[in-house]
């Protein structure tokens, strides 16, 4: 069982790379914050698996919970940042 | 083998560092910062420091990022560098690579991680542990060394988060007969805003009316079983502070404020300190040290020594969870409206 939850932890490890490149080369801002939320989710199933592999399930599960509970309010607040300033790309136009 | 995990999760946070040093557009920086608290998350958990684990979750996910990004709402979204300034560059770069080395320099001195013969594994914690449950009957031996043992450094820590609130609040509170004379003589601060238009967002409004009650039923669990589980009144300030923010916007100030209005917000925010503090001076008339709660049994009905030590430290969880909450909340709505308190995010 133990290493059935190591291998799991790994293989999110590995997505969580391979998600990682699209916050790494993200065009736009948009690109990043879709890798992020991807990301977050991520981490919570890990979260849940050290919970597991420390056989503690009832202390972690609760850091799992606030995370689900509070993961979406940046995503929220950076979509209204986006209505109210209409473009995508920063104003000088000079992006890197 | 939990290691392993560490390394790689380590790793990625350096990258995640470099990576928003790197991006010039300063919303993907802030967004990248997000992906740093996610993982130094993940890097506590593996360690088995759950209650730090819940601060950077809560704090990480529900408003550090949204502090960064009202900001540059307020403020400019390009990172400018200026060329001519290189001199000025080359310095803070001498400066900081010093004091890194420094700094390294110090953790060589620091006992090995998990060395069982360091003087706080061979002394402190060892005390901590074996007697925590017989003296305030408290499990979770990191609330009772930190609302007990340690009761002065969390009652600082939060004047600590209250000072903070205090001071966003007069750097940036503008009153409303000056706005309008300071409109006229700087139109500029003016114009770098966009116009602002009611957005009525039906998605977001019945997502957030859904998910309100249930974070804060969560944070007032996380608030009364900080004795038992993680948590505390820190991470329950936090969870509560951030259904607020998600009110504020995902409605309007008008409506967040009609909730919590201004003058309840710094009235709230000073009666945490005082219940604080307050519950501290109750045990001095009582005839015991400051903030020695075994002697509030005297007042407190079918209590013995053990018991009230450890009911105290709920009394004060709740004040330090009031400060919290609202210090978060009014930092928002300072940062997001440029001090104006009538519209925002």
């Amino acid at each position: 069982m133990i290493s059935f939850l190591y291998a799991a932890g790994l293989f999110l490890l590995v997505n969580l790379l391979l998600v990682f490149i699209r916050a790494v080369q993200g065009p736009t801002v948009i690109d990043r914050l879709l890798s992020i939320n991807v990301i977050g989710t991520k981490c919570i199933n890990l979260i849940v698996i050290a919970g597991l592999i420390f056989s503690r399930l009832d202390m972690f599960v609760d850091i799992a919970i606030g995370y689900g509970l509070l993961n979406y309010i940046a995503a929220v607040c950076t979509a209204k940042f986006y209505q109210h300033h209409k473009t995508l790309s920063p104003d000088s136009g000079a992006s890197s | 083998m939990i290691l392993g995990f560490d390394i790689i999760c380590l790793s990625l946070i350096l990258l995640c560092a470099v990576l928003a040093l790197c991006i010039r557009d300063l919303m993907g920086s802030v967004i990248v910062f997000g992906a740093y608290s996610f993982l130094m998350c993940v890097v506590w958990a593996c360690n088995g420091a759950i209650d730090v684990a819940f601060t950077e979750a809560t704090v990480g996910a529900g408003v550090g990022t949204v502090f960064l990004v009202s900001t540059i709402y307020s403020t400019t979204r390009m990172d400018t560098f200026k060329k001519n300034r290189l001199l000025k560059q080359l310095f803070m770069f001498v400066v900081v690579c010093v004091v890194g080395a420094l700094l390294l320099k110090t953790v060589t001195d620091l006992p090995q991680w998990g060395d069982a013969n360091s003087p706080a594994n061979t002394h402190l914690s060892s005390y901590y542990i074996e007697n925590s449950i017989d003296q305030t009957h408290v499990p979770n031996v990191v609330t009772s060394v930190l609302a007990d043992y340690r009761g002065f450094d969390t009652m600082f820590e939060t004047c600590v988060v209250f000072v903070a609130f205090i001071g966003i609040f007069a750097l940036l509170r503008i009153r409303k007969s000056k706005s309008k004379k300071a409109a006229t003589n700087q139109p500029t601060t003016e114009l770098t805003l966009p116009p602002h238009q009611e957005v009525d967002s039906l998605i977001i409004k019945t997502a957030s009316h859904l998910m309100v009650p249930f974070m804060q039923l969560f944070a007032l669990y996380v608030v009364a079983h900080g004795h038992y589980s993680p948590g505390g009144g820190f991470q329950g300030g936090v969870i509560l502070g951030a259904s607020l923010i998600l009110l504020a916007v995902s409605y309007n100030f008008k409506k967040a404020l009609s909730i919590l209005s201004e003058k309840k917000i710094i009235l709230l925010v000073s009666l945490g300190v005082l219940i604080y503090a307050g519950i501290g001076v109750i045990c001095f008339f009582l005839g015991g040290n400051f903030l020695d709660y075994s002697v509030l049994h005297k007042i407190l009905p079918a209590t013995d020594p053990i018991m009230a030590r450890s009911h105290a430290m709920l009394g004060v969880e709740i004040g330090v969870a009031l400060t919290v909450m609202v210090s978060m909340y009014g930092i928002y709505l300072s940062l997001s409206s440029n001090g104006r308190f009538d519209k925002g995010l």
